[in-house]
């Protein structure tokens, strides 16, 4: 799985999960987003790494925040960015998910940021249909998506320093979390030994345990002298299908408040993908309140996908001379 | 034709029968079995170090045509069967026309027939249309041929009609086959455990089938029927076979080659061709699994062959149709089964033949003088790839595609006719 993304020399070309990615590469993630969190900080925000370079946004499933902050990050290094509406384009109208992508090959796209319901269809897209295109994941189905652990761990990093010491609690809805998944992949590369998983047994994985986590249906204890706190949004669906009988009683066990946030160190920060759902996973006071970065994520997500995005786009290209060079060298094309 | 094999390993379960010998065929039936070295003969064929059987009856295959040709014919697909070893096969009643009524059941069997590569043993619907509320016209598809009566991969969720279908079939003594799986839990697609954690994809877990195992053993129980259970695939669902024979109830259960061979680990990576109903499970059922052979709980070792057309599998995991095509890869892996030593070939071989011959009620195939040559030749040691061109199945979801492997058939007789001869 993991060659899959990687060049031959170990670059990226794509970017579909952290699994399997080195504690190096992860850092050179970051050292890369750090430089153009800077960049967001200027007069004027753009670099020109990706210029003539097209890059489609397909977003599969909705999402408002991943895919505004992906198009910003295109836009900031220059390149020509075009957004499909999956709603109302060809899918909808019967054609396949492989000829959509096909089609859109085609126009020499050179970059694909995908979102979809599908856990592995990033996987799929730069297996069959794009090898040459860099496949960026902004999401599939409850595997992965790398970009927001990524940026959840540039803003430890920022805010926390060194991986090692730290405690960091995941609290919710595991189970169908793709953030959750990656998130512990990187906690795990970067270091971090102490990992806990905390919610019901009806929202945490079966084998969870087998990724190098322990887990707690005790909030209390789970999060108790932790550094790290990261918050887990809850579909309000999950109430509909059995997985918890109300938001009352789920705030109630597992609401982060005020008073229950003084369990945790005192300095810990508190972190949260987003969208938030005030009174159901958060109180109010704490999501806007001193030790949340729930706002800094956002920012330092654009200056993430910008590294991805810059990172991969280079490795592919690299690939690419590497193939016009010496057709013959299959190597290459690994 | 007419042959003489020589220095073949001769097993016939039903004869007790294990030895190095030679065997000659003569119209059909086998003529002599012995030393024949004085004989000469036109046509003769060195089998040493290989291995003569009777030929396989399969309790589990799909077989295509009719609606669903680009995924195969039941011509392609049962020479294929024919050169995986087979001579008999069930086809699973999920057929497209549904075989549940006598006519699709004649159209099947007069097709294969016309092939002429295996004979049918047809398994035809319990429920009309498979739909889990109407009672099929059991009696007249009995006396159509069929040996027994299954929903498929199709829920009968209501008790009642369940109770209806056990209570219809005991009134004239006919078999129900179940595939265990509770419909809902069942709604994942591959094995609940660390792998579908890791890739986030939604899991069975084992409960779907030992709760719909135990749901079905109350009404064998209940009705007297005498039930089979097709591709049991967790060392619980083992354990519960197990204890429901040692109380002397009348079942019978199969495994199938995959979930014999193969973990929920062969997905890791999204590999669509390990994307199976039942789930591929944990290595520790895959091992309660061959012990249950081994000791006589798992009866038979079916192919649960499922060819599909590339574009069937082409798509994300969970969106990718379930199955893979077995014939082309079977032999292969019954020499990586008998390779382990976990199974002697004895108990492999009565798996494949006498066994479930018994179960399904048809003629057990021997190897005697005066005998329709109905046997398998095979060449434990061959080596071969898979491919395109080595391929007989017309399915496209090879699992080991491209793949070096070890055994192959050399020949297959079907009823005093060669079936396959490579």
């Amino acid at each position: 799985m993991s060659n899959l993304q990687l060049t031959s020399r170990g670059e990226l070309k794509h970017f579909l999960t952290l699994a399997g990615l080195d504690r190096l590469m992860l850092e050179r993630i970051l050292d890369t987003a750090d430089s153009f969190v800077v960049v967001g900080n200027q007069e004027v925000k753009k670099v020109p790494l990706l210029r003539g370079r097209t890059v489609v946004n397909l977003f599969f499933e909705n999402s408002t925040r991943t895919r505004s902050t992906f198009e910003l990050a295109a836009k900031r290094l220059s390149a020509d960015v075009l957004t499909l509406d999956i709603k109302t384009s060809a899918t909808s109208k019967g054609e396949s998910l492989l000829d959509t992508l096909r089609n859109l090959r085609s126009m020499h796209s050179d970059m694909f940021i995908v979102r979809h319901t599908d856990s592995g269809a990033a996987h799929f897209i730069a297996e069959q249909v794009a090898p040459d295109v860099a496949i960026i994941n902004a999401g599939d189905g409850r595997h992965a998506h790398p970009t927001q652990a990524m940026l959840d761990m540039l803003t430890i990093r920022r805010h926390k320093g060194n991986f090692e010491p730290l405690s960091v609690a995941i609290v919710g809805d595991i189970l169908h979390s793709r953030v959750a998944r990656d998130q512990i992949h990187a906690l795990k590369t970067l270091g971090c030994s102490d990992i806990r998983l905390v919610g019901p047994n009806t929202l945490m994985p079966n084998s969870i345990g087998s990724m190098g986590v322990t887990t707690h249906t005790d909030m209390d204890e789970g999060i108790k002298d932790v550094d790290v706190v990261i918050m887990l949004r809850l579909q309000t669906e999950r109430m509909a299908s059995a997985f918890l009988p109300s938001a009352g009683e789920y705030f109630r066990l597992y609401g982060l408040t005020t008073q229950r946030l003084k369990v945790a160190k005192a300095d810990a920060i508190v972190m949260h993908p987003g969208p938030i759902n005030r009174g159901i996973e958060i109180e109010s006071a704490v999501a806007d309140g001193p030790q949340s970065m729930i706002l800094n994520q956002v920012s330092y997500g654009i200056a993430i996908r910008m590294a991805v995005m810059s990172m991969a786009m280079s490795g592919q290209m690299q690939q690419r001379q590497a193939l016009v060079a010496n057709p013959t060298n299959t190597e290459a094309q690994v | 034709m007419n042959m003489v094999i020589r220095g073949a390993r001769l097993i016939d379960p039903s004869l007790n029968l294990d030895t190095v010998t030679d065997l000659h065929i003569e119209d059909g039936s086998i003529q002599a079995i012995g030393d024949l070295s004085g004989l000469t003969h036109d046509h003769n064929i060195d089998a040493q170090g290989m291995l003569l059987c009777p030929s396989f009856v399969d309790l589990h295959t799909c077989l295509r045509d009719f609606n669903q040709i680009q995924k195969g014919t039941i011509t392609s697909e049962t020479q294929a069967a024919a050169s995986a070893g087979f001579s008999q096969l069930c086809p699973s009643p999920d057929t497209q026309p549904c075989s549940d009524a006598g006519s699709v059941i004649s159209m099947i069997t007069s097709k294969a027939q016309a092939a002429g590569f295996c004979q049918l043993l047809p398994v035809a619907a319990l429920t009309k249309d498979l739909n889990g509320s109407q009672l099929s016209n059991m009696e007249a598809l009995s006396r159509a041929g069929v040996i027994g009566f299954s929903n498929a991969g199709h829920d009968i969720g209501d008790n009642t009609v369940l109770l209806r279908c056990y209570e219809y079939a005991a009134t004239f003594g006919l078999k129900v086959m179940v595939q265990a799986q509770d419909h809902a839990l069942g709604q994942g697609h591959m094995h609940a455990g660390p792998t579908a954690t890791r890739m986030g994809l939604d899991g069975i877990p084992v409960i779907a089938e030992t709760l719909s195992i135990s749901r079905h053993l109350e009404f064998m129980q209940h009705t007297g029927v005498s039930g089979h259970f097709n591709q049991i695939t967790s060392a619980n669902g083992v354990e519960l076979i197990r204890r429901a024979k040692a109380q002397g109830q009348a079942i019978t259960a199969d495994v199938s080659i995959a979930h014999l061979c193969f973990t929920d680990t062969a997905v890791e990576g999204y590999s669509r061709q390990y994307h199976l109903q039942p789930p591929l499970r944990a290595e520790s059922d895959r091992q309660a699994l061959i012990q249950g052979l081994a000791d006589g709980t798992i009866d038979a070792i079916c192919s649960a062959h499922q060819p599909h057309e590339s574009a069937a599998k082409c798509a994300p995991f969970a969106a990718t149709a379930t199955g893979m095509a077995t014939y082309d890869m079977f032999i292969p892996l019954v020499a990586q089964l008998l390779s382990t030593k976990q199974l002697t070939t004895q108990q492999l071989v009565a798996a494949l033949s006498t066994q479930p011959a018994h179960i399904a009620q048809t003629q057990v195939p021997s190897i005697a003088v005066g005998q329709v040559a109905n046997f398998t030749l095979i060449d434990l040691q061959h080596q071969w790839q898979l491919d395109a061109d080595s391929q007989v199945s017309q399915g496209t979801n090879q699992a080991l595609n491209l793949q070096q492997l070890t055994g192959r058939t050399r020949l297959t007789w079907n009823n005093g006719q060669i079936s396959y001869n490579r």
